[in-house]
């Protein structure tokens, strides 16, 4: 009779991380599914705004993974300054965008092991699968997770297991080795086998990533501001203001140090009128149009600039001019009577 | 639309309006840890995916979804704590 074991599960509700699940739970072992909340999630933007732009609704998957296998699950908010800190400050470095892949995992593994601890579990596992990933997951940012963490020995990645070194549980006799999974590489055909096996009946579609630090126009933004930052003298921060706004509408640099921002939809503006304190706003006044931000302190130059880019996005953009309200943070409004910009070559020049 | 009329009366309101999902639910979870099992507690909440996360967290949690329904501006969520049952075994 092998020794009963609890297991702390970090899942997405992706088909690797359901599968991994599936396997540790069919060897006995009680489960706890642990999901993180970073702030850049994609999927939670878009429920956020309405939903996708084909109209549908995306849920939200590791909540239904857990609903599905009916798992405790629990959520850990780290959306706060000290992930942000880590973004900047990656000591493995970004990905093609601004993805700290590996710091992110090793941020995330010391938190499941603070839980792992106060639960009482004996390891944790992923549905990592070893050279799924180019950066994140070869062998041996696999291990320097792992020693990183803390979690040596006791972090199991379930589906590339026999390709791995034992794991303590292994060594212990709370899990079976020979029940494990060999996995590797990029092909799914496997696991979807394995899946329709285990009469899994639903798993999302893998949609490039469901993080904003791993998308090419995000990170020309994230890497923008960063760089406005610098070029104002300020220290090398992010806060969630920024996050937010990175994630709302059209950008476009004006100066070094200023910038504006276009609301796209209805709930953008919505957003670009509410959310972050302290930024001028601009509005049509006469035609409807879009709400726009600016970030930075512009030159006279500049404002008649943002409230011409802001015109050519309204109703009012064939008009000879649109008359545009700025309201400066400290309450002051100023009247601007402009001519939409007509130039697309010059604003696509200024889009971040 | 349910109707609040026929739902039991809450023993705790906890309103999360102006946070976004899935923190909700992070604060959901932390208010059913200090309620007693049968207690009702409502959810007010202003983002939407409330309305798909709550059933789904009452399933993985066992705790019994009792209603969530749009309420002028904001959605509203009951649901009724249950014991925690040992889990099943060896079940995929």
């Amino acid at each position: 009779m092998k020794k009963q074991g609890k297991a702390i599960a970090m899942i997405s509700g992706g088909l690797d991380s359901t599968l991994a699940l599936a396997m540790v739970r069919a060897q006995g072992i009680e489960v706890k599914a642990i999901n993180f909340y970073t702030g850049f999630c994609i999927t939670e933007t878009q429920r956020r705004k309405g939903g996708r732009q084909d109209g549908t609704m995306p849920q939200n998957e590791a909540l239904r993974a857990a609903a599905d296998l009916e798992i405790e699950i629990e959520y850990i908010d780290i959306s706060g300054p000290e992930y942000l800190d880590m973004i900047l400050h990656p000591k493995y470095g970004y990905g093609a965008n601004a993805n700290p892949c590996v710091d992110c995992r090793i941020f995330m593994m010391k938190k499941a092991k603070e839980v792992m601890e106060r639960e009482g579990a004996d390891f944790i596992f992923t549905g990592e699968v070893l050279g799924q990933r180019p950066k994140s997951q070869r062998r041996d940012t696999l291990w320097a997770i792992e020693r990183e963490s803390g979690l040596k020995g006791r972090l199991v990645r379930p589906l590339s297991a026999k390709l791995l070194p034992p794991s303590i549980p292994e060594q212990e006799g709370i899990l079976d080795r020979a029940l494990l999974g060999d996995l590797s590489g990029r092909g799914r055909t496997r696991q979807i086998a394995m899946a329709r096996e285990m009469g899994l009946a639903e798993w999302p579609q893998p949609a490039g990533g469901c993080c904003f630090l791993t998308d090419e126009s995000f990170a020309r933004k994230f890497f923008d501001i960063l760089g406005q930052r610098e070029a104002a003298g300020e220290p090398r921060h992010i806060d969630r203001d920024d996050v937010v706004l990175m994630t709302t509408g059209r950008h476009f640099r004006l100066s070094p140090t200023v910038k504006l921002i276009v609301g796209r939809t209805e709930v953008e503006n919505g957003v670009l009128q509410t959310y972050a304190d302290g930024h001028a706003r601009l509005m049509a006044t006469q035609v409807t149009g879009p709400v726009g931000l600016v970030v930075g302190v512009p030159t006279w130059e500049e404002r008649q600039l943002a409230a011409r880019i802001l015109a050519r996005y309204g109703k009012g953009k064939d008009e000879p001019t649109v008359e545009v309200s700025w309201r400066d943070p400290d309450g002051g409004v100023e009247t601007l009577v402009v001519e939409p910009e007509r130039d697309e070559a010059r604003v696509e020049q200024l889009r971040i | 639309m349910a109707s609040s009329s026929a739902l039991p009366e809450p023993v705790q309101v906890l309103d999360t309006s102006g946070l976004l999902c899935p923190i909700p639910i992070v604060r959901t979870a932390a208010a059913v840890k200090g309620l007693k099992d049968g207690d009702v507690l409502l959810v007010i909440a202003t983002d939407p995916g409330i309305a798909t996360d709550m059933p789904m967290w009452c399933k993985a949690m066992r705790h019994e979804h009792l209603a969530t329904f749009k309420d002028g501006p904001s959605w509203k969520s009951y649901l009724r704590k249950r014991p925690r049952l040992p889990r099943h075994e060896g079940r995929p």
